[in-house]
């Protein structure tokens, strides 16, 4: 199973290749667009298999709520049937990546959550997430143009979320 | 004081004269009783020395552990290796010269051609004239060969000699001291349970050999005792709760001081909890080793995977949370079947997929679960077990492997602690 370091590696790897054919006015979109959506989804394998990691815990570890966030289901008050009156997790309730990181700093972080929005990390995610948007949901009126210095800090801006991420969760810098 | 020749020595005017200086400068046992010195030459290089007997406090004083194979040359760096001082066989050598061992045959060449003060440049013998010199607790004679006029040849021969030695691995070692300790009562445990055959020992060397160690051995039961005391003190409520630290028992001369208290406090051989635990654990390496080598199976058929059971992590977690478990039983027979196997999973300890495992957190390093005796391995394993015991018959796979660890260091994180 590919981990975040996979897909960190395979963006790099992009990149690099890119640096290689940014020489001339050839057209090098094929290498920094699949650059930058793996970047991306590192944040994402990173984020997600945090959030499977308190998922398994014993379930009486969090709130009904919680558990329904980690585990991306849907809450639903049952009025009816032999659970009526109870809470039940079903079906599939997906979250925003920026959420899934607030609820993982905010819960689990020993110092507890700062202002992460304030930051010039959390502008730099945003514009990432925004040409992310952009490339995964492409519309004709929306022009996006790509360069080997802004993937080059897409990848830093992935990096340095990781070890945000890392550091409130696990008071620990990941290895990349 | 008489000087003489031994019928194989040449006689050689000049290292009469080089004694003669040493007999002088030095004191020795021999010139207090007015023995008679012999010189003797050695048949392959032809050196020239003596035996005799010096205390532990001139010793101390005239020794140069700091020999060089080019004595005018200052460029000509120290032969020597350098000295383990931590090892646990150089620790009981320091105990035992405190405590009045004499020490014999002590290589050292009389020189005063560089560091004059230290005329005795030592080659082989330099951890136990540390070992007398540090712990200048008593001081007794201890025996020296004395060579003389050594030539750039001769120091290198002598050098390389002092310094070979067949190695004894710290499996012999353990083995000598149980015999010594505990008499076979531990080899006897391990033949009742299985570990070992009826009429075998312990290897002398684990690395090379697929039986259990000593180490090994005194592991499994030191864990199971752990364990069992452990579990007298949680409610099944709190089992899952905690992190298990099982305990890897040490090598060497030294006994392990739990191992010890262990044996002091119980009697191995008539504890049924203990041969009981035993047994299983000997029923689940057995099936691991076949799944392994019967040639049927996708597992390659290497070491580490049909022996997975005696990995160290696996054996310290899988004993502790059989000590652990006798305070709760239903969870106690869960853990004592062996593990189902599938086709994706075909031993019961999925060792490939074990050595595969790896956090997020751990650097790119980490060899994979069950691979290694740390303190997190072991913590890891136990809890893998631990979890697997809440289920009647589970597979050991990626998911329940990802359970164990996730808990692990959620437990150790939380802000509560985890004892």
């Amino acid at each position: 199973m590919l981990n975040f370091r996979d897909y960190l590696d395979y963006a790099e790897r992009y990149l690099r290749r890119a640096e290689d054919e940014d020489v001339g006015s050839e057209d090098i979109n094929w290498l920094l667009i699949p650059a930058t959506v793996l970047a991306w989804t590192a944040i994402e394998s990173f984020v997600n298999n945090r959030l499977d990691d308190y998922g398994v815990l014993p379930e009486d570890v969090f709130e009904l709520h919680e558990r329904a966030f980690l585990l991306e289901k849907r809450l639903r008050f049952v009025d009816r049937g032999s659970d009526i009156g109870c809470f039940v997790l079903e079906g599939t309730e997906y979250h925003r990546l920026e959420d899934k990181i607030f609820f993982l700093i905010a819960k689990f972080s020993s110092r507890g959550a700062q202002n992460i929005r304030g930051q010039s990390l959390w502008q730099n995610f945003e514009e990432f997430k925004d040409v992310r948007n952009g490339l995964m949901h492409p519309r004709r009126d929306t022009e996006i143009s790509l360069g080997v210095e802004m993937i080059r800090a897409y990848i830093q801006t992935t990096k340095a979320i990781i070890q945000l991420v890392s550091e409130h969760i696990w008071d620990k810098k990941v290895d990349f | 004081m008489e000087i003489k020749f031994d019928e194989n020595a040449v006689y050689d005017d000049e290292i009469k004269q080089a004694v003669i200086e040493f007999l002088d400068k030095v004191s020795t046992l021999e010139a207090k009783h007015q023995v008679p010195i012999i010189v003797f030459q050695d048949g392959t290089q032809g050196a020239y020395y003596i035996k005799c007997s010096l205390l532990a406090s001139d010793a101390a004083k005239l020794c140069d552990l700091n020999a060089k194979l080019v004595a005018n040359k200052p460029e000509s760096l120290r032969a020597n290796r350098e000295l383990m001082l931590s090892k646990s066989t150089y620790l009981k050598m320091e105990e035992d010269a405190a405590t009045g061992r004499e020490f014999n045959d002590i290589i050292v060449e009389y020189t005063t051609e560089y560091d004059p003060a230290t005329p005795l440049k030592v080659w082989g013998g330099q951890h136990r004239i540390s070992a007398i010199s540090r712990t200048g607790k008593s001081d007794r004679y201890h025996g020296f060969r004395v060579y003389f006029n050594l030539s750039k040849n001769q120091r290198s021969d002598l050098a390389l000699i002092s310094n070979t030695n067949i190695a004894v691995s710290n499996d012999t070692f353990d083995r000598m001291v149980e015999e010594t300790t505990f008499g076979n009562k531990l080899r006897k445990w391990c033949q009742i349970v299985g570990l070992l055959g009826e009429k075998e020992d312990f290897p002398d060397t684990g690395a090379r050999s697929e039986k259990i160690t000593v180490k090994r051995a005194r592991s499994f039961v030191v864990n199971f005792y752990l364990g069992k005391e452990r579990g007298k003190q949680l409610t099944s409520e709190d089992l899952d709760l905690k992190v298990y630290e099982p305990y890897l028992a040490s090598t060497g001369v030294i006994i392990d001081q739990r191992y010890a208290e262990v044996m002091r406090d119980n009697d191995i051989l008539a504890g049924e909890d203990l041969i009981t635990a035993g047994k299983k654990f000997v029923t689940l390496h057995k099936v691991q080793y076949k799944a392994v080598t019967s040639g049927q199976s996708s597992v390659a058929n290497r070491k580490a995977y049909r022996n997975k059971a005696l990995v160290e992590s696996v054996l310290c977690g899988w004993s502790y949370v059989a000590g652990l478990l006798q305070s709760h039983p239903e969870r106690l027979e869960n853990h004592y079947r062996v593990p189902k196997t599938t086709g994706k999973v075909p031993d019961p300890l999925n060792a490939q997929e074990m050595s595969e495992f790896k956090y997020d957190s751990d650097p790119p390093t980490y060899r994979g679960l069950g691979t290694r005796s740390s303190a997190k391995d072991r913590q890891r394993i136990a809890q893998l077990f631990l979890a697997k015991s809440l289920e009647k018959n589970p597979v050991i796979d990626k998911n329940l492997m990802h359970k164990a660890v996730s808990q692990v260091e959620w437990i150790i994180r939380r802000p509560q602690g985890y004892a």
